[in-house]
């Protein structure tokens, strides 16, 4: 048996979202690069000049914790790959702007889906009895080199989630989830290098198809759940074709991932990827529905997850801003703008 | 990062300010003495995280430091137990930044000390 299942089930109790304010066409970089045209998305979510992945996940989190109830966290895990210190925790900034002291925090690393396994640590620790509640959180500033094809993508945002114990105003339950790794180098970052490097095309079937589909069929073959069974799914984001591509390949439809599909809108937002699509959707989402979540990792790796929405979530409603809202409220920058702002033009 | 920064980072964070335990009256900046009825028996409070622009203005020449933010807003602003706060606002359409305005704090970088130093995080504000 590969799949992951505790005997006391934890459960969502809290979900925060966080995009930032600035939109980026994907017009303006085609513009000044190839002359015209566009990316793969419509636009990317850019971070302020004064944000970054700790002031993110503190926004994410504090709204988590709000709709949760939670007075303590017993865990405080930040899944990024954009930390602003390469030594220096952002977790316990994190911690100390929530007022969280007694807690085991800590950095996780694993490309983009670094969000994910905070999740499923959390899960553990709560499904162990070790911690009643934990706070597992996927963000990040994803940077592209100028003029690369990472560049219409890499995108800023994440979600952060309330795992504890399962109450009567749980939001949602996560029953089980199965991991899928291997050595694979379809993209990485060096130490000090201030740009990932990718084998471009390389990155599709060996990296991002295979390891979902693996991790999924896994978790299909263990649980003897079938797409039918669940009501949404969400894949990581890099652009708006894999998740469409490797939705299909696993019998999944349009209907089923349309709601967690925000790659069009804002881009990939790397470890907050899937975290935040998984918020999109709870954000609809009714008691009693399935959801079906498998994140990427480059590197690599892909995170399963079943989920089962719980009667709390119509509790929650109204509790915090929804990422609909947030796609609503940006505001278009220029290509110039973006690169103040993302600390690629000094003055 | 001075250490001064340091040790207030719960002031910078959460708006961590003062309520006296005699009058009850809330202070930020934290007091040690209450402003009001001068007692010491002062404890630690968060203030209300939202609150409205009493005044307001646009900074084109703000101190070193911040230059790269120019333009920006600073405001004055009541929070909702009517303690004041002076604070930029970001992220915020332009018509939106009026007197009047109800705003919520965000945590945002406020200094970054060169390329090796420390990032100094704090408050801000935004309108909703």
């Amino acid at each position: 048996m590969h799949l992951m299942q505790s005997k006391e089930r934890a459960a969502i109790l809290g979900y925060g979202a966080y995009v930032p304010y600035y939109r980026l066409p994907t017009t303006e970089i085609a513009k000044v690069w190839k002359g015209g045209g566009s990316g793969p998305n419509v636009e990317k979510a850019v971070a302020s000049m004064d944000e970054d992945t700790v002031t993110m996940a503190i926004e994410a989190g504090r709204e988590a914790v709000k709709m949760s109830g939670v007075q303590s966290l017993g865990a405080v895990f930040v899944g990024t790959e954009s930390k602003p210190y390469a030594v220096k925790p952002t977790s316990t900034m994190v911690a100390q702007a929530l007022g969280q002291h007694h807690t085991l925090a800590a950095d996780l690393e694993f490309a983009c889906k670094a969000g994910t396994e905070a999740m499923q640590v959390v899960t553990g620790l709560v499904g162990s009895g070790m911690i009643e509640a934990g706070l597992a959180i996927g963000m990040d500033t994803a940077q592209g080199r100028p003029g690369d094809d990472l560049e219409y993508t890499a995108a800023s945002g994440g979600a952060a989630y309330v795992i504890g114990r399962r109450g009567k105003d749980a939001v949602a339950v996560i029953d089980c989830s199965t991991s899928f790794v291997s050595d694979t180098g379809d993209f990485w970052r060096r130490a000090h290098e201030r740009y990932p490097r990718h084998l471009s095309r390389f990155t599709g079937e060996p990296a991002y198809f295979y390891h979902i589909e693996n991790s999924v069929k896994t978790l299909f073959k263990e649980t003897g759940h079938k797409p039918s069974d669940f009501k949404y799914a969400v894949f990581h984001q890099p652009n708006p074709r894999f998740p469409v591509e490797v939705a299909s390949r696993l019998g999944f439809t349009m209907d089923q991932i349309k709601t967690g599909l925000l790659n069009p809108m804002i881009g990939n937002t790397y470890a907050g990827s899937s975290p935040i699509g998984l918020a999109a959707v709870l954000d609809e989402a009714r008691p009693g529905d399935k959801i079906l979540m498998a994140s990427f990792g480059s590197g690599a790796g892909s995170d399963a997850f079943c989920i089962e929405v719980l009667e709390g979530i119509e509790k929650s409603r109204g509790v915090n801003p929804t990422v609909k809202s947030m796609l609503e409220r940006g505001t278009k920058i220029d290509y110039s703008t973006y690169s103040k702002f993302r600390d690629k033009l000094h003055k | 990062m001075t250490i001064q920064y340091w040790r207030q980072r719960d002031r910078y964070y959460r708006l961590v300010g003062s309520a006296c335990s005699e009058c009850g009256a809330e202070f930020f900046p934290p007091v040690y003495r209450c402003k009001k009825c001068g007692s010491e028996k002062i404890t630690d409070k968060e203030m209300p995280q939202t609150g409205k622009v009493l005044t307001y203005t646009r900074l084109h020449e703000p101190l070193p430091g911040f230059e790269a933010q120019a333009p920006f807003y600073l405001a004055v602003i009541t929070l909702d137990n009517g303690t004041r706060v002076l604070s930029q606002i970001v992220d915020s359409p332009d018509e939106s930044v009026k007197t009047g305005a109800r705003v919520r704090a965000i945590v945002r970088r406020a200094r970054v000390d060169g390329e090796s130093g420390q990032i100094v995080y704090g408050y801000k504000f935004c309108t909703v």
